[in-house]
């Protein structure tokens, strides 16, 4: 690789050098986490060892936890798929009245963190101080719960109205993109609608429909937040929450550790799985679909449901987005948890606790912000540079680089925390253990995707003979990038900063196994709160979070709106 | 143009959201230094040591440690501290994930788990500090040698959710009646400390039949010992073991719930101790004096537990006794003897009370 030679007459070394420095980033961040983590769980005292592997693994906590991750990771994914696809196809393909402003507004669960959305969901279904089977319970006699949210369901079903819009997204995009000509030459032919559905609609937007569901199936496996606030008090574990437990309680112990990697390498082979499964899916669904966009598609009349089902509508966001936080807000507000939300006993001295007296609060909404803005703009750089070579760029030792590209979508938070504990506390020479310094290290690993993925979508879309013209003109490598390839991708460049910064300022996975007493994030200090049983003061950092979360969420959309027109 | 002016008002929102943070500074440095996390590691080891503040590990929680390190700071306006309050299972842990990096963060740690303070004093990372206030507080460990002080007698009685039981239970046994069904809570003795005393103590008094019977009768294990008080007074419990303090900070602010103290009283004392290689070891000295000095143990009794001078006095309304009349209705125990035995003793609670759905 170091004697490779460029084909192509671009600049001298240059390309060699930020091949080089892409392969570097790509290995120090998430390349050499992931092999020690590989590492300690098939080596013990340094001889291969998979005898041991299979006995941790087999062993009934952590196969409990392995098998708690799938059941609610399967529940969650077909739970999702359908409220989805569902919700998808009656803003894409009947006559919702309203319908922009309602997809819209099913993109909105995005913004509420789950693990804020466990939270509230805690206070209204748990099963004897729930305000809502307090009211049932009140309000026909009975003695018995209405609904625990402390079960698989609950915390599938909680899940499920937080990630939906992952299949939501793609199933519109797809019946969006669809060709009506095919759905018409059918009709044409005489097909009725259940058959252009059976036959048509379905096997076209199927692609979509298992690639949303399999991005639910990988997060879902890897997510801690909503296991961590309505599992744990049961005994309900899943992999992350497990690997939280082990290394919090058995004090780093090898033997935690080991079950730790065990753990994670579950989680990298079946993201592994997920993903190359997704992508086979993908490469033989997108073909079909891409199509003319000069007609609009089909619409089915809903006739006398059309009004019914938009209030359905509503009603489902207003279940699910708006009495959550209606929930947070009041709870917030009340002295201690558990007295009735009256007026008498609403106050804002949780929010003015919270604000300005609270030291962990600066601490934490400082670490947050700077975290994620140093995050942003590093992963933004380094993804920029890194998509160039492997999209525009023609030299040697570039498979390497595609195969390390990879890495950063299969690799869930949790095993980015537990890696770089491994990598870089001290070990090996460098100890950045309980500094903030760990956790931007594994925020650039866990964020490294998205900005791959932002910006390899722009660079795709500028085209080679920009450059190539530019070059032909005299202009040297790094001036045609300065003027020519840098102004054209920046709106990938920007929406890769926005997408990691945002996600970042909410962080809970990875900051909770790394945090230290001055390093707790905002999502730390919640979940720590509430761990410590200051409930309403954990609701009310809650509160702020939202409103933190909400308007940097509309600055941003504001501002991308006004980028892209 | 509009573009551009988007863009400001967007870094205008983040700087100011940032000051508002509270300038903890260095976050221009941190961006370019990060981008190369290898070069910077001695400048990120100096910052996590942070040799300029005293910090306090402890279990005790913020209602009860912000005050004093507020008084302390008061006396001492040369001194800075920071604490992280949380719960002493975790803490332990941080402190062996700590060693293990080669440097404990904490120079003080005032929990209330007795026998994490043995087994530290044997692994010989506690400093020996005799106290000169040590002949005006009340000592309950036999064989002090200075490496700790007990600086609070913590005590845990029954509390009940006063919507749901009427009558205050006055016996242990109490909680086996039927009015209890489904709902006594326990906390989990692998988060907390004084969770994991009180079943050593109750074991000890009453033997495991004592727990089985609970579980018979619906009982729980809970969460932190924060949160079973919080579920109690939201009414997910209709009772549970509680710590003293918390109780009564929660009933201050309106909580609907009553706390008892059965005869065979729980005290668990809280122990606080310096540790051995600090580099504040003047600043932990004065800090350990501070805190078993008269001030910070009124504001002990004033949050409505028990601490270690007989001249301060606990408001009547506790309903607590003076330390040494609560030491001799106590419970006793052998602290060197549930020393080795924690995990043994989390682990048949867990099984005898764990609640599979």
């Amino acid at each position: 690789m170091s004697s490779g030679t460029i084909k192509k007459d671009s600049g001298f070394g240059v390309a060699q050098l930020i091949l080089l420095i892409s392969i570097a980033v790509l290995v120090i961040f998430v390349a050499w986490p992931v092999i020690l983590i590989l590492f300690n769980a098939f080596f013990v005292n340094g001889e291969f060892n998979s005898l041991d592997f299979y006995r941790v693994l087999t062993d009934s906590e952590t196969f409990k936890a392995l098998t708690n991750s799938v059941l609610i990771a399967s529940m969650t994914t077909i739970g999702s798929t359908i409220v989805g696809t569902f919700f998808a196809w009656l803003v894409t393909r009947t006559d919702l009245p309203y319908k922009t402003f309602m997809k819209s507004l099913f993109l909105v669960p995005f913004m509420l963190p789950s693990f804020i959305g466990a939270l509230a969901w805690k206070m209204l279904l748990s099963p004897y101080s729930g305000y809502i089977n307090r009211f049932f319970m009140d309000t026909f006699g009975l003695t018995e719960p209405v609904f625990n949210i402390y079960s698989y369901v609950g915390i599938s079903a909680v899940e499920v109205m937080y990630l939906f819009p992952f299949v939501f997204i793609q199933v519109c995009g797809a019946l969006e993109r669809m060709d009506p000509t095919l759905e018409e030459s059918a009709r044409i032919s005489g097909a009725g609608l259940l058959t252009i559905t059976r036959k048509i609609t379905i096997p076209l937007v199927l692609p979509s429909i298992m690639s949303g569901a399999l991005l639910i199936m990988l997060y879902s496996m890897a997510h801690f937040g909503t296991v961590a606030v309505l599992g744990i008090e049961q005994g309900i574990y899943n992999i992350p929450t497990l690997i939280y437990e082990k290394i919090h309680q058995s004090a780093g112990s090898f033997e935690s550790i080991r079950t730790g990697t065990v753990l994670s390498t579950v989680l990298i082979v079946s993201a592994a799985i997920i993903i190359w499964g997704q992508q086979k899916i993908l490469s033989r669904g997108h073909y079909q679909i891409i199509g003319g966009k000069s007609f609009r598609p089909m619409e089915l009349k809903l006739r006398g449901l059309r009004y019914p089902l938009l209030i359905f509508c509503l009603a489902y966001i207003g279940f699910t987005i708006v009495l959550p936080t209606i929930v947070i807000f009041l709870v917030g507000g009340v002295a201690t948890y558990g007295l009735p939300l009256t007026w008498e006993n609403l106050s804002l001295n949780n929010y003015k606790y919270v604000l300005f007296e609270y030291e962990v609060t600066k601490d934490a909404i400082f670490n947050s912000v700077t975290l994620g803005l140093a995050a942003a703009l590093i992963t933004m750089f380094a993804g920029v540079m890194i998509s160039y070579v492997i999209v525009k760029m023609k030299v040697r030792g570039k498979g390497i680089l595609e195969f390390l590209g990879m890495l950063p979508f299969s690799v869930p938070g949790s095993v980015i925390a537990l890696g770089v504990i491994l990598a870089w506390s001290g070990q090996f020479g460098i100890n950045i253990y309980n500094t903030i310094w760990i956790i931007l290290v594994s925020y650039i690993a866990r964020y490294m995707a998205f900005s791959l993925k932002a910006n390899s979508a722009a660079l795709e879309q500028v085209h080679d003979s920009l450059m190539e013209a530019s070059r032909s003109c005299g202009a040297t490598m790094w001036q045609s990038l300065k003027d020519i390839v840098v102004p054209l991708v920046r709106p990938g460049m920007i929406s890769a900063f926005f997408l990691i910064f945002l996600p970042a300022l909410r962080e809970l996975t990875v900051s909770i196994m790394l945090y230290a007493p001055t390093t707790r994030t905002i999502g730390v200090a919640i979940y720590t709160l509430n761990e410590d049983g200051e409930t309403v003061m954990s609701t009310a950092l809650a509160g702020v979070a939202l409103v933190i979360i909400v308007v940097g969420q509309s600055l941003i959309n504001h501002f991308t709106k006004k980028a892209g027109e | 143009m509009s573009k551009k002016t988007s863009l400001w008002a967007l870094l205008l929102v983040l700087l100011v959201t940032m000051l508002m943070a509270g300038c903890g500074g260095g976050g221009g440095e941190k961006k370019e230094a990060a981008k190369e996390p290898a070069k910077t590691e001695a400048k990120a080891d100096a910052k996590g040591g942070d040799s300029k503040k005293l910090i306090v590990y402890t279990s005790m929680k913020e209602s009860l440690i912000k005050g004093i390190v507020e008084g302390f700071k008061a006396k001492n306006p040369g001194i800075d501290v920071d604490y992280q309050s949380a719960g002493a299972g975790k803490l332990m842990a941080k402190i062996a994930a700590e060693r293990q990096s080669g440097k404990i963060l904490a120079d003080i740690i005032w929990t209330s788990e007795v026998p994490d303070f043995y087994k530290m004093k044997s692994e010989g990372i506690l400093e020996v500090y005799k106290s000169p206030v040590l002949s005006e507080i009340v000592n309950p460990f036999p064989d002090y040698d200075g490496s700790f002080h007990a600086a609070r007698l913590g005590t845990l009685g029954i509390i009940v959710n006063t919507d749901k039981i009427k009558e205050l239970p006055t016996q242990w046994s109490d909680l086996l009646k039927p009015e209890y069904k489904n709902g006594f809570g326990v906390a989990d003795p692998a988060l907390s400390g004084t969770a994991y005393m009180s079943i050593a103590l109750l074991e000890k008094q009453f033997g495991w039949e004592f727990f089985e019977k609970i579980k018979a009768n619906g009982g729980r294990i809970g969460k932190g010992s924060g949160q079973v008080i919080d579920d109690t007074a939201s009414g997910e419990l209709c009772s549970s073991l509680a710590v003293d303090y918390i109780t009564n900070d929660k009933i201050k602010k309106g909580a609907h719930i009553k706390m008892s103290y059965p005869p065979e009283l729980l005290v668990v004392p809280s122990p606080v101790a310096i540790f051995k290689g600090t580099a504040k070891l003047d600043a932990a000295k004065k800090f350990v004096d501070y805190l078993l000095g008269k001030e910070a143990q009124a504001k002990i009794a004033l949050e409505g537990t028990i601490p270690v001078r007989e001249d301060v006095e606990i408001p009547k309304e506790f309903q607590l006794p003076a330390p040494k009349a609560a030491l001799e209705k106590s419970i006793k125990i052998n602290y060197l003897e549930v020393v080795d035995s924690k995990e043994a003793i989390v682990k048949k609670f867990s099984e005898i009370m764990q609640t599979k759905k």
